[in-house]
């Protein structure tokens, strides 16, 4: 009897909204469809670390922000070099009638990749994933106030980015 | 908070009434203000209109297959799991077990109410856990027990295995009552948003899995069953 255990049950179930949130984090959905995994594979491999009755889900989004951390930096290098995020957008290809919604995802997604990091993670959990300010403070360990101003700077400016269309 | 972050947290659902009937009351007043704020609002609404389609959209297989690994790794961390807890999978271990619990029914004073009575060397269902594997149906969950499959051993006593926030056990008929077989404490502090309905504790697993003999009964098998009095 190999019926998956509750943990996985529940890893299954975040597979959407962790895919979201790492598309709110990355340059492209090839990146986030990475981090995604390497999400999975990380939590998979520390479950003993989860303390059974806490949020799994923060638990899962603070995995998926610390590996983005790690990456980022390199990733940006990389990129850089690399021509821009044009490929890898493989939402543009979903069936699904999200072919003008993917139009506008690739606009947003590159805006957001110019935020510097610690504001694109507040606007990412905050806006997109509809986290509060304390649940997020908590999250990055930050207090709540930087975690405010942060997204003041960083909605700011990706409306100056974005807006106006 | 500077003002900036009054407006934001006020566009964001965070402050409290007065102040948010305050900052309402201000953005109202002030055409500027209230540009920016729709603005913001807008910028919102493009966030989610881009992004939520990821989160509807299919799970790539790739990613779903990396969320569910091969049996052996699930079975390993069963394994770790069972080294750290008391294991009963085996007959052996499961009998010390009950003898313990006999030990403790007797020594302690009844519990009124309590889901297990000792009687004669022997743990039974009492209670609301006794009333549920009487009545409940897997089909149609009611009260806190929740009933998992119901099934023959080899020797054609019908058994069925439940779960509650607290435990999860099997039981089988025996002399008109419920036996039970084997009961496993939920992991602490589980009782909410880790339910048990999504799993089944390892140990439980394997228990029902020596116990079984063929098929578990399907909906209208169960019905019947209870129908027969579970004979």
């Amino acid at each position: 009897m190999d019926r998956p255990s509750p943990f996985e049950d529940q890893l299954a179930g975040l597979l959407p909204r962790l895919r979201r949130f790492a598309h709110a984090l990355s340059r492209n959905s090839a990146d986030a469809d990475d981090l995604t995994q390497a999400t999975i594979e990380r939590a998979l491999r520390s479950r003993d670390q989860w303390q059974a009755g806490t949020n799994l889900a923060s638990w899962c989004y603070r995995i998926m922000r610390n590996l983005w951390i790690d990456t980022a930096r390199a990733t940006a290098r990389r990129t850089k070099r690399e021509a821009p995020e044009e490929e890898g957008l493989s939402v543009a290809q979903d069936p699904r009638g999200v072919m003008d919604a993917s139009v506008d995802l690739k606009r947003i997604m590159s805006a957001m990749s110019q935020l510097p990091d610690e504001q694109r993670e507040v606007v990412a959990l905050i806006l997109v994933e509809g986290f509060g300010y304390r649940e997020v403070s908590e999250m990055l360990g930050l207090p709540i106030g930087t975690v405010s101003s942060r997204l003041v700077r960083g909605r700011t400016a990706l409306l100056a980015m974005v807006g106006e269309e | 908070m500077t003002e900036d972050e009054k407006l934001f947290a006020w566009l964001d659902g965070e402050l409290g009434p007065a102040e948010a009937a305050e900052m309402e009351a201000k953005v109202a007043a002030d055409p500027q203000l209230a540009r920016l704020a729709e603005q913001h609002r807008g910028l919102g609404a493009r966030l989610h209109g881009a992004f939520d389609p990821i989160a509807r959209a299919p799970v790539p297989e790739k990613l779903r297959a990396a969320a569910r690994p091969p049996a052996a790794i699930i079975e390993l961390a069963a394994e770790r799991q069972k080294r750290r807890m008391p294991s009963l999978p085996q007959w052996t271990s499961l009998a010390a077990t009950l003898a313990v619990g006999v030990f403790a029914g007797t020594l302690l004073p009844r519990e009124a109410n309590a889901p297990v009575e000792v009687q004669g060397g022997k743990i039974y269902a009492a209670a609301a856990l006794n009333h549920a594997l009487d009545t409940e149906l897997a089909s149609a969950p009611t009260g806190d027990v929740r009933i998992g499959i119901t099934f023959r051993d080899h020797a054609g006593e019908i058994c069925r295995s439940f779960s509650s926030t607290v435990s999860s056990g099997l039981a089988c008929r025996s002399g008109g009552r419920w036996q039970l077989k084997g009961m496993f404490a939920a992991p602490e502090g589980q009782g909410n948003d880790y339910r048990m309905a999504a799993g089944v504790d390892p140990n439980l697993a394997s228990l029902v899995q020596s116990t079984m003999a063929g098929e578990p009964f399907d909906a209208d098998g169960e019905k019947a069953s209870r129908d027969r009095g579970w004979r």
